[in-house]
């Protein structure tokens, strides 16, 4: 068996003259649960079109399950399950035609392909909907059932667009249960995106990702060791405080609302700061190191700062397999 | 082995078309809703007034009454109907994402595309199909034969001009753009096509232009509908205006093309 399951290196990638992902590199070893966390537009979709065979990177290359994706397509999509960010069910079929659809475009003969469908669905706990029609589903259910068909071809790589969006805790435990034995015994690759932090702390590798660049890549707790720092965050009493504070410590990172940040590590800043301060402040708390503070002295930004008007015509357009 | 994962590919997307179809009422209503007011309203109507007795001298030798004479066209009306707006299952897959699904499936494009025309082409042909209930009423009679070549004739007619939706589909952005789309171009099409009156062959050449304006006759030569009205009229009807092996040219040519053009906009994107 191959041991890395996906590489990729320099792929660049434009929408017109905006550049969506430049010149990326990464590897993802078989078996390992792979999660590219960024904040909204860093280029995470863009990505996983690529690697998925929807798109055609601007340049660079991509191999995914040994095949390129550039060169042999077919043989690529024939390894991957994808979860897209946005639905691609049929909503006028019901669960159980999306899925036999899915299977025969697979090629699954009947009766692998039926024990599949029951397997997935059980999984999935859509068992009492199966000949329901999509459309009368919640946002949650279609996203079972999403998940559930990604994996009926028994994919080797599984390619995850921020999946858990919609999933409450319960299902969203029993599917990384599921993954985590289907990566133990038979070598499943996941690759998942998000701008959850709490998402990523069981990954293997957490990468980051910016600007349609890779600004770290990493194990989970090797990350905090070497980026994390103990941030102060702390809360102005009014807006003349706020704009005093960053006048004195540039350093200061504003956070949403009204809250400030100070990477609060050895020196003696910190003391100092609270000295001249304490009295202005109505809020101070220490941040131990976490991959959200990682995250913010890294990229100078909190995850979640995008509006989210841009990011609802993002997904319009992705949705269309990156066509405009 | 192979081959057998194409075909249940191809049979899926196939089958898709199909069960979406039976679940569209609109569609379905329209379908024979169509016919009804065509054969039954227009067709009744204007049935006394087709016979040549009353143009005194220049006599029209159809020798066929108007029900009979329109009977075939309303067949194709029905199949440039469903087979155009065939394009909105297209521009639907697109716009809701499903198109993603079948696109990172190991299924090759032109299979893909030729699941699709094969299911939307069936349509169009079952609700071509549906008028032929009607032929009793409309004084056709067929035999056996004669359906199955009609039946084969609408089929190919409805492959070229399902793929003609498709083309139509990767041009236009939204569905309110096609439905004012579909509307100016089906109607136009039926009625230059010697549908729902003869290019009289009795008459010479100058007769029939003082008879007809010379810009219409022109339009009702140059339209390729015209031809495929005219190969169904001689299946079931036994009347041609044209030799016989124009229609049958026109449509294949018109299922070869589209097809090719079809396929490779849907390679291209
Ligand atoms: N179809 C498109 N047309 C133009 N620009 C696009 C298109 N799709 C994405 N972009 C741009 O490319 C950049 C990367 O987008 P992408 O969808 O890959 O981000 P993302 O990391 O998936 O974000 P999110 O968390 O919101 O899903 C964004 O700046 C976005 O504006
Ligand atoms: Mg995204």
């Amino acid at each position: 068996m191959n041991e890395t399951a996906i590489t990729v290196h320099d792929v660049t990638a434009h929408y017109g003259s905006k550049k969506a992902l430049d010149q990326v590199n990464l590897t993802v070893p078989t078996g390992a649960h792979f999660a590219l966390l960024g904040p909204n537009g860093a280029g995470k979709t863009t990505l996983v079109n690529i690697l998925c065979t929807l798109r055609r990177p601007d340049g660079g290359t991509a191999v995914v399950a040994g095949a390129d994706v550039i060169a042999r397509p077919t043989q690529a999509r024939r390894s991957i399950g994808v979860v897209f960010q946005d639905s691609s069910l049929d909503d006028r079929l019901t669960a159980w035609e999306n899925l036999e659809f899915h299977g025969l475009v697979y090629g699954m003969a009947a009766k692998p392909r039926r024990a599949m469908i029951s397997t997935v669905l059980e999984l999935v706990e859509l068992g009492d909907w199966t000949h329901e029609i999509v459309r009368t589903f919640s946002g949650g259910m279609r996203r079972r059932l999403e998940i559930a068909r990604a994996l009926l071809h028994r994919p080797k790589i599984l390619f995850l667009d921020e999946p858990t969006v919609g999933l409450d805790a319960q299902t969203r435990q029993r599917i990384w249960q599921y993954l985590d034995r289907l990566r133990r015994e038979s070598g499943l690759t996941v690759l998942t995106t998000t701008h959850y932090i709490e998402e990523v702390e069981n990954a293997d590798i957490v990468c980051i990702i910016d600007h349609g660049r890779i600004i770290a890549e990493a194990p989970p707790e090797q990350l905090k060791k070497d980026h994390g720092i103990r941030w102060l965050h702390v809360v102005p009493q009014d807006a003349t405080a706020a704009e005093a504070i960053v006048q004195r410590f540039p350093q200061a990172q504003r956070l949403s609302g009204t809250g400030l940040a100070l990477p609060a590590g050895d020196d003696d800043r910190t003391d100092a700061f609270l000295a001249e301060f304490r009295d202005r402040l109505s809020e101070i708390r220490f941040h131990p190191p976490t991959l959200e503070s990682v995250f913010l002295s890294l990229t100078g930004r909190e995850l979640r700062d995008r509006a989210d008007g841009q990011r609802d015509a993002d997904r319009a357009a992705g949705r269309r397999g990156g066509r405009r | 082995m192979e081959a057998m994962m194409l075909l249940r590919g191809l049979y899926a997307i196939w089958l898709r078309e199909i069960t979406r179809a039976t679940r569209d009422r609109a569609q379905l209503i329209g379908g024979v809703s169509r016919p009804l007011i065509w054969l039954l309203i227009l067709g009744v109507g204007l049935n006394p007034y087709f016979r040549g007795e009353i143009y005194g001298e220049v006599r029209f030798v159809i020798p066929y009454t108007y029900l009979q004479f329109l009977f075939p066209a309303v067949i194709v009306l029905n199949i440039m109907y469903t087979s155009i707006q065939f394009a909105v299952s297209v521009i639907w897959d697109r716009e809701f994402g499903f198109l993603r699904e079948i696109l990172v499936s190991p299924m090759p494009r032109p299979l893909i595309l030729l699941g699709k025309v094969l299911g939307g082409s069936t349509i169009a042909t079952i609700h071509g199909g549906l008028v032929l209930i009607l032929a009793r009423f409309a004084d056709v009679t067929l035999s056996l034969q004669q359906m199955f070549t009609a039946l084969g004739l609408m089929f190919v007619l409805a492959f070229g001009l399902t793929s003609f939706g498709v083309i139509l589909a990767a041009r236009v952005r939204s569905f309110e753009g096609f439905g004012v789309f579909s509307n100016t171009i089906i109607l136009p099409l039926y009625f230059t096509s010697s549908s729902v009156f003869p290019l009289d062959p009795a008459l010479t050449r100058t007769q029939m232009v003082t008879a007809y304006p010379e810009w219409l006759v022109f339009l009702v030569q140059v339209n390729p509908i015209t031809y495929a009205v005219d190969a169904l009229r001689g299946v079931i009807i036994g009347f041609n205006q044209f030799p016989p092996t124009y229609g049958l040219a026109v449509i294949f040519g018109m299922a070869a093309v589209f097809f090719v053009v079809a396929l490779i906009d849907f390679s291209r994107s």
